[in-house]
This record gives C-alpha cells, sequence and structure tokens, in this order.
C-alpha cells in the first residue's frame, strides 16, 4: 500500500486528532465515551492504513468492542460532582504537555532510517516458526515469552474485577423474545467468526486474541438474552480463565526440561504448538473479558 | 510527507492530550477515557515507526497488539473501581 498523503489520510488524522481532543475536553460523561467510540473507530482505520491489519481487527473489536461495552455499561452511575481545578494547575499542565510535545517531536525527527534489521531476522527464520504469518510468528514463536507474560496480565485483571464485584452477577437474566432471537442470530456468526480467525491466524491477519474477544462477546451477548450458565462465575469459570496461563507456562517448562530451551519450539511441531495453544489463549481470554464485563455490570436503575 | 511523517506528528500529540487530559480532569470516567486516547497515540507512534520500511516490521505491530488487549482488560478493572469509588463518595456525602 503506498504511503503517499491523499485526502482520505489527511481527513482520517485530522479526524482523529479532533475525536481525540473532544473526548479528553467535552465536560459531560456520555459525550466523552461516545466521541472516544468513533476515537477507536477512525483509529481502525488508521492501522489499516499503516499496513497493520492484525491491528486494525484487534482495535476494532477490542479497543470498540469490549472497551466500549465497559465505559457504555460504567455510564449507569451517576455523575459525582468534582471540585473544579485550580487556574495554575490547569496552566501547568497546558504549558507541561506543550513542552512534553516539543520534546517528542524532536525526538521523532532526529529518528535514523530504519535499518530493517529485525523484520529481516523474522523473515529468515520464519520458516521453521510454524506460523507464515510474521506478526503471529513474533506473537507465538520469537516473543512468545512477552506473550506469556501478557496472559498472566490479563488473568491477575480478571481476578482483580471479580474481587471488586458484589455476588449479585450470577443470576439467570430472563430476556424478551426479541432478544432470544438476536442471540439465535448472532451466536452463531460470532462462533464461526471466532474459530475462523484463530485458525486464519497462521497464515493471514488473525489470531488468538481478536479470537478471543469475539469468545468474549458471544459470551456476553449468550447471557445477557438469557442463556443458562454463561455467567463466567464459579470454579469453572476459574478454571477457564487460568488454564491459558498454565498451558504456556507448561509448554515452558517442557521445551526447558525436554527440548532445546525455554520456549524453543522444534521445526517439526511447532505449528502444532502454536495452533493448541493459540486456541487455548483464545478462549482462556474470551471468558476472561466476558467476566470482566459482566462480574461489574449494572443494571440501569440500580443503586450501589 | 507520507501518512507516517502525519502519524509521526499526531502521535504524540494525542499522547500529550491524554495525559494531560488524564491529569487534570476530575471525573474518574472521563480520566479512564483520557488514559485511553493517550494510548491510542502511543499506539500510533509505535505503528507509525513500524510502517516505514519496505515490508512493515512484525515486531512492533505485536507489541501493540499485547498493549492494545492489557488496555481492554486493565480498563475494565479500572472502571470497576471507579465506580466503588464513586459509591462510597456518594455514601459519604450522604446522598
Amino acid at each position: 500500500m503506498s504511503l503517499e498523503i491523499g485526502v482520505f489520510d489527511g481527513l482520517l488524522l485530522a479526524g482523529v486528532v479532533l475525536s481525540a481532543v473532544v473526548a479528553v475536553l467535552v465536560p459531560r460523561r456520555t459525550s466523552a465515551v461516545a466521541v472516544f467510540l468513533v476515537f477507536g473507530l477512525l483509529l481502525a482505520l488508521l492501522w489499516a492504513r499503516l499496513d497493520a491489519p492484525d491491528i486494525a481487527l484487534a482495535e476494532a473489536v477490542l479497543g470498540g468492542g469490549v472497551t466500549g461495552a465497559l465505559l457504555v455499561d460504567a455510564l449507569a452511575s451517576k455523575q459525582a460532582e468534582v471540585p473544579r481545578r485550580r487556574s495554575w494547575a490547569l496552566a501547568t499542565g497546558i504549558i507541561a504537555g506543550i513542552i512534553a510535545f516539543l520534546g517528542m517531536g524532536w525526538v521523532v525527527s532526529r529518528l535514523s532510517e530504519p535499518s530493517g534489521q529485525l523484520p529481516l531476522l523474522v523473515d529468515d527464520h520464519i520458516g521453521g516458526s510454524g506460523a507464515e504469518h510474521p506478526v503471529t510468528a513474533v506473537l507465538l514463536n520469537f516473543r512468545s515469552f512477552d506473550t506469556l507474560l501478557e496472559i498472566a496480565v490479563v488473568m491477575t485483571a480478571v481476578f482483580a474485577a471479580t474481587a471488586v464485584s458484589d455476588r449479585s452477577w450470577t443470576r439467570t437474566l430472563s430476556a424478551s423474545g426479541e432478544l432470544r432471537i438476536i442471540a439465535v442470530v448472532l451466536l452463531p456468526v460470532v462462533s464461526l467468526l471466532a474459530v475462523w480467525m484463530l485458525v486464519a491466524g497462521t497464515t493471514r491477519p488473525g489470531g488468538a486474541f481478536q479470537a478471543g474477544a469475539m469468545v468474549g462477546a458471544g459470551l456476553v451477548i449468550a447471557h445477557l438474552t438469557g442463556t443458562r450458565r454463561t455467567s463466567t462465575r464459579g470454579p469453572w469459570g476459574d478454571a477457564l480463565i487460568v488454564l491459558g496461563l498454565v498451558v504456556f507456562i507448561l509448554l515452558a517448562f517442557s521445551t526447558a526440561v525436554g527440548g532445546a530451551g525455554w520456549l524453543v519450539l522444534g521445526e517439526s511441531w511447532a505449528s502444532t504448538a502454536i495452533l493448541a495453544v493459540e486456541a487455548v489463549l483464545a478462549v482462556s481470554i474470551g471468558v476472561g473479558l466476558a467476566r470482566i464485563f459482566l462480574a461489574n455490570r449494572r443494571e440501569p436503575g440500580e443503586a450501589r | 510527507m507520507t501518512v507516517v511523517d502525519l502519524a509521526l506528528i499526531a502521535g504524540p500529540a494525542i499522547v500529550v492530550i491524554g495525559l494531560v487530559g488524564h491529569l487534570l480532569v476530575g471525573d474518574l470516567l472521563r480520566r479512564i477515557v483520557a488514559l485511553n486516547v493517550a494510548s491510542g497515540g502511543v499506539m500510533m507512534v509505535l505503528l507509525a515507526i513500524a510502517a516505514r520500511g519496505e515490508a512493515p516490521d512484525p515486531v512492533p505491530q505485536a507489541l501493540v497488539l499485547t498493549g492494545i488487549v492489557i488496555m481492554a482488560a486493565v480498563t475494565g478493572v479500572a472502571l470497576a473501581l471507579a465506580r466503588r469509588v464513586d459509591a462510597v463518595t456518594d455514601e459519604s456525602e450522604g446522598r
């Protein structure tokens, strides 16, 4: 994709910066969330324009979908009164911001030409890595330790969200007829998309995280439309959330003890290992994200 | 001027807007939104750097993907905590 500027690019970047400014400055919560959702959508377009289709997918489904759902649900609480900042604090903040922007601009202007070393390294080793898509190979083979730590962070966040919640989130909801129709139509599509993205991640944009977010979305839709046993609470939910990290650690130990080193995947079984780990990660992340949403969900009009 | 150059200017601007907003705004939900805006700016800089070469560099893209997943999860926790803080503040002010 050519990176020369067209009218679309100028409009897109102007829209991104404008929606960022408005999302931060507008005083009402509901407006801030609405403009932030627009910001997320424009960011997804920008990532696609910057040759990052994986990230565009992930931004659309995680930034717009999951974060959007979380923010909109948080709007159900009343907005508290906050004291106004004093003017000297505002002035200091704005001046500091301008200095920081100029500093970052100076650093960015001194970036050297891309040496291309990392992409060359990836290209050299991608043959036996078990995945044909470079981002998947980097995430699950070359830098799999980072992904292991990421799963640990997500798991910790899920249990933190569980700890903060009260006990009212396990009731099976009763849903009207229209909601059930929505579920019947949406759930097969969501499941198909989740499995497709998981399997497609080996050869094209996709992978465990996008699939995991679809699994999470599917669980939330199922619970909100009255399906039984989809609240992710209880020992089954805990087990599925922990499973991703446990499987990853088992893989690390088995490669350290019986293989060529920590998380070194042998060429013959690398693709199987990657697909298996991705499947488990997708389930874990899906259940985890669903639980983060459902554990702290508020019925409209409920008081805390 | 390419898209990458524009993104390398807009990225730091959005980071600063988000950070300053996060530090100066009072309402907790708006602060969380501002922090998400700032993280969007950081991702813009990383992805612009990744797009500079002939083929897009997959390592910064993998880092950004990791960051998006973690931001979604941590935003959920932050919102739950913000709701508890607001609820406790409401109770203590006798509403």
